[in-house]
């Protein structure tokens, strides 16, 4: 027995030796260059092993300045960035790209849910906080300091998991609404087939989700149920955080990620989910339904329809970027879409920190940086027009 | 002289041989009650993880949304070594106050209840208060922000009530023989505890720490609030910088949609299971060793 | 004469102490040791004030941080079901002092119930496998099986939590939900009070298998107190009663028990409080749904701590605080209930034991 217990002292001091000695941080072998070109004044970047390749370059081309700013060099720093699970795909996309150019900054992304993101920036707890809501009054008046700072155009989808449905159902926020409060409990409500002529709908149960985490992506949704349906704006209102009424078969998940893995596991649910998942969703083998918008027209969730009723918000934008871009009277347009805010504190505590934050919303807003094709369409976002892009650099401005 | 072997007796009743028989499975049954979970359990996370390990999980930081765990590895060794210093201390000290050192009521009986009870309730303290109250007082309260510092306080004050009821039990233990032996050679109560009792208790108070140490590793919720979380390896900062920790992937990432963040999170697992094993055996393996230094034999 | 003086005065020197002719070192030496008896006594006095400093100081903080919405949530927090925080986009309002959104209004029954709930279950679950599991390795199997199948309890005690959650809610759950509580289900009767075991089964997330895995989680703490408490149980009156003819069975029941009633109901009620306050593993299991208490033994619900846990972030959305402060008050109901449960088991240890094991005789 003891020598067995000798070797197993032996045994477990190895294995820890072991992952001691592998833990440490590998060499490279051949070393990784990162290189540049410039397209259409977009800069690309990519990496190579030892050379670059043909027509890349090592030095850092500058293109031109596109609505009068310019992306600053940041001073070594370690940002920290979370919240939105909607805009989180598009951060870890963005994230690998920008530290590719500054290595200097490292920067940690989370998806905690916009109410994360609110409440940690405005604690200081974190240098960038994502939301998909715009900050509220009270929020505003008890850390005056905030900012909230349009990053990108994302929309939402209403996602559903009906064994043996492909189509994309039409729904609008009166039958939403009417499902989220539990007057609808089955797939096969005359309400729904009234929309849906040609479209074989079961007898199944209907299993709603919502964010139990406080989200944007509720935010966006509870407000168009509150402008579809005047009921829901009495009883539930909107917000990051809302008391959803109490349903049979309701479930409550945690970030996007939750509500697509849930919904998958469960036949018959409905659940919101940002457009960001789309490929989650899609490959999940569930599918999405066209939403009615401000003009009575059901439409799909695409880039052109979202851009169309971006456009139709982008003049009535103001400075501070508060507005909702849901449920808007422009045709062709899909009814919710958001811009996806930066919540940051005006004051960081120190001033590397705040030239960094700067650089960081400085690239991400920069058509030929953050905002260049090939980052947004990844995740089916709509790039910023060049009016909000002058107005976020203002609000960029003012961080120190 | 027949000596009539009275143990195991045949019982007289059919009932209640039944019943004999039927406590006999029932203890055997719950055995595999405890016995089949924690099998099922350790074989569910490495089935999990394995198909989809790899060795530079252990030496890459997360990147985007797959990538590996070193920062993490790290940082929950940091936090271990880190409680193990404070709560180990502290709480072992605890435990020679409580066996020792505390003077006697006049009745004779031992002294203390308060200060025990107090103790033992923070033994049983919800752990999410802890955090929370750590984010607050430390975090927020005085601008420490998410950092190492807090998540010690914070899992320290977890952890050393286990640590000083082991303590204290271990030295009970000792024979007062020895503390007798101890005095009449004129030594002080200080030399004696540190030369002789403690000496003879080191086993007890080994499993202790380590079984502390294992529910430090173990726990989310206060680190969630106190440490946060980061993609870089632990810098030598205790406060202003956050740390990561295994724990976090595994509640975060176990119900996302895209398989690369999901296997992180079973990855975790695995690690914190094999961590844990690792701190049981180990703490089995220095009785054994202890044993022999407490009895005098080298 | 002067020899005899001589020789007595060394004598006295001798049973008076030492003289100021000692040497330096000497004195130095007796100084240190001391001060090392000083140095245990303080610091040992010191740190046994630091786990009551604690307690105190988080019980405060709580209290602090609670207060405005104990002001405005008052009585009926405890009693009601609604857990809505308002409109917090709109204009606040201020009652008794304290801001706060308008139509927020709070109530912790639902939450109440579900720890009570899954607490209770993961008591009837545990405690006959604790007892079951503390007799197998003490009197029932031999030493050389009982010492590695101990190493189980300890796992199960070792083991994250967060780990026995994912556990239960990827592999436990779906097994349940297909395999056992349909047969349930479907077997019950359709009477009144068993009716609260019918239901829909769902995906295995809810009341029942948050029971379960709770019970999993306390068996270690009640199993470990329970085989000490058993080998310590001195081998005569269990010959005794052997030598009457009693069967294993009956000098479990009738000597070992009865010998160590007051530990086991202070390890059963130390096994409640954990259960009280388990965040992770509920959370993860419980489906998360505020607001309702289940209406069987299937359905999704919550307790204080699960929800602290996932609404924190959430609340701090509200600029006003107030919904910050109600869980603070949901977590200070917790901790005060913690409390009282862990003070209940030591003064029911204390009151009724009467082999409190004295210093030297382990």
């Amino acid at each position: 027995m003891k020598n067995l217990l000798r070797s197993l002292t032996a045994l477990a001091l190895a294995i820890s030796g072991l992952l001691v000695v592998v833990a440490l941080p590998a060499s490279a072998t051949t070393k990784v260059v990162t290189c540049f070109r410039l397209e259409k004044n977009v800069v690309h970047t990519a990496k190579f092993h030892g050379v670059c390749g043909h027509g890349w370059s090592k030095k850092r081309p500058k293109p031109k300045p596109v609505a009068d700013d310019a992306v600053q060099t940041p001073p070594t720093a370690s940002l920290t960035e979370t919240g939105s699970t909607l805009l989180y795909p598009l951060w870890n996309i963005w994230a690998p790209a920008y530290q590719s150019e500054f290595p200097q900054v490292s920067l940690t992304t989370g998806g905690t849910g916009s109410g994360t993101g609110i409440a940690d920036a405005a604690s200081g707890t974190v240098n960038i906080g994502s939301s998909d809501a715009y900050l509220s009054s009270t929020q505003l008046a008890a850390t005056p300091n905030l900012l909230n700072i349009p990053l990108a155009i994302s929309y939402q989808m209403i996602e559903y998991n009906i064994p043996g449905v492909t189509a994309h159902l039409k729904l609008n926020g009166t039958i939403l609404s009417h499902i989220y409060q539990g007057q609808i409990t089955n797939w096969d409500d005359a309400a729904i087939a009234a929309i849906n002529p040609g479209v074989k709908l079961p007898n199944l149960p209907i299993v709603a989700l919502h964010r139990s985490d406080g989200s944007g992506d509720t935010f966006i949704f509870s407000t168009y149920l509150a402008d579809s349906d005047p009921t829901w704006a009495a009883k539930y209102s909107y917000g990051t955080t809302i008391a959803w009424p109490s349903v049979p078969n309701e479930l409550g998940e945690n970030g996007n990620g939750g509500m697509v893995s849930g919904c998958a596991a469960t036949a018959g649910c409905i659940a919101y989910v940002g457009i960001s998942f789309l490929t989650s969703v899609l490959g999940d083998g569930q599918t999405y339904a066209q939403l009615e918008n401000g003009k009575g027209q059901y439409e799909l969730p695409t880039t052109a329809t979202a851009a169309k009723e971006a456009a139709g918000f982008t003049a009535k934008t103001p400075a501070n970027g508060t507005i909702s871009m849901v449920d808007g009277k422009v045709s062709g347009g899909y009814p919710i879409v958001n811009y996806e805010y930066a919540i940051v504190n005006k004051v960081q505590s120190s001033s590397s920190l705040s030239r960094a934050v700067r650089s960081l919303l400085e690239w991400a807003i920069d058509p030929s940086y953050g905002q260049s094709q090939q980052y947004p369409s990844q995740v089916r976002f709509v790039a910023l027009p060049v009016k909000v892009v002058t107005q976020s650099y203002k609000q960029i401005k003012k961080i120190s | 002289m027949i000596v009539a072997t009275v143990t195991n007796a045949y019982p007289s009743t059919r009932s209640r041989r039944l019943r004999e028989r039927f406590f006999k499975a029932l203890c055997v049954v719950a055995l595999l009650f405890v016995i089949g979970p924690s099998v099922w359990l350790i074989a569910d996370v490495v089935i999990r993880a394995v198909p989809h390990w790899r060795w530079s999980v252990l030496t890459t930081v997360p990147v985007g949304v797959g990538g590996g765990l070193e920062n993490a590895v790290l940082g929950t060794l940091v936090i271990m070594v880190g409680v193990l210093l404070i709560a180990g201390t502290v709480g072992v000290l605890t435990g020679i106050h409580f066996a020792e050192l505390q003077r006697p009521r006049r009745n004779g009986k031992p002294g203390g209840n308060f200060l025990r009870t107090a103790t033992e309730v923070m033994a049983g303290f919800p752990s999410i208060v802890l955090g929370y109250v750590g984010y607050v007082a430390l975090c927020v309260g005085l601008h420490w922000g998410f950092s190492l510092l807090p998540a010690l306080i914070v899992l320290s004050i977890m952890v050393t009530p286990y640590i000083a009821k082991s303590t204290e039990s271990a030295l009970r233990q000792v024979p007062t023989n020895y503390r007798e032996g101890a005095e009449a050679l004129g030594m002080s109560t200080g030399y004696a505890l540190r030369k002789v009792v403690i000496k003879s208790a080191l086993p007890g108070i080994v499993t202790g720490l380590l079984i502390a140490l294992a529910i430090a590793v173990g726990e989310t919720a206060p680190l969630l609030y106190t440490a946060g979380i980061t993609n870089n390896l632990p810098s030598a900062s205790l406060i202003h910088q956050p740390i990561a920790y295994l724990t976090y992937y595994v509640w975060t990432d176990y119900n996302q949609p895209i398989e690369a963040t999901q296997y992180l999170s079973y990855d975790a697992a695995l690690i914190l299971v094999v961590l844990v094993l690792v701190l049981l055996v180990s703490s089995r393996v220095l009785v054994n060793l202890t044993q022999r230094y407490a009895e005098g034999r080298r | 004469m002067g020899d005899e003086k001589a020789s007595s005065a060394k004598t006295l020197s001798i049973v008076s102490g030492p003289t100021r002719r000692t040497s330096g070192l000497r004195r130095v030496g007796r100084l240190l040791r001391g001060s090392e008896e000083n140095l245990w006594r303080w610091s040992t006095r010191v740190a046994s004030l630091i786990p009551l400093v604690g307690l105190v100081f988080v019980l405060t903080v709580l209290a602090i941080k609670a207060f405005p919405a104990i002001k405005v949530n008052g009585a009926g927090f405890l009693s009601r079901s609604t857990w809505s925080p308002g409109s917090t986009y709109g204009a606040p309002i201020r009652t008794d002092g304290v801001l706060h959104p308008v139509g927020s209004s709070y109530g912790a029954w639902p939450l109440i119930a579900g720890t009570l709930q899954t607490s209770v279950i993961a008591l009837i679950v545990a405690l006959p496998i604790s007892l079951g599991t503390a007799f197998a390795l003490t009197e029932r199997l031999p030493q050389w099986l009982s010492r590695p199948l101990s190493f189980f309890v300890e796992i199960l005690a070792g083991i994250p939590s967060v780990i026995i959650g994912l556990w239960g809610v990827l592999t436990l759950g779906p097994f349940l939900a297909d395999h056992v509580y349909p047969f349930i289900s479907n077997n019950t009767p359709n009477v009144p009070v068993l009716r609260y075991f019918k239901g829909n089964v769902g995906y295995g997330e809810g009341l029942l298998t948050s029971g379960l895995v709770l019970g999993l989680m306390i068996v270690p703490i009640i199993a470990s107190t329970a085989r000490d408490l058993f080998m310590q149980v001195p081998p005569l009156p269990k010959e005794g009663a052997e030598a009457l003819g009693m069967t294993e069975a009956e000098v479990a029941r009738r000597v070992t028990i009865p010998w160590v009633r007051s530990g086991l109901i202070g390890a059963t009620v130390l096994g409640l409080g954990r259960a009280l306050g388990e965040t992770i593993a509920v959370a993860m299991i419980s489906g998360s749904i505020l607001g309702t208490v289940s209406p069987n033994v299937y359905g999704t619900m919550t307790t204080i701590a699960a929800t602290i846990v996932s609404q924190l972030d959430s609340a701090a959305t509200d600029g006003t605080g107030f919904a910050v402060a109600t869980l603070a008050e949901a977590g200070l109901v917790l901790a005060v209930i913690s409390v009282v449960v862990n003070v209940l088991a030591r003064v029911i240890v204390n009151r009724t034991s009467r082999h409190v094991a004295p210093v030297g005789r382990g």
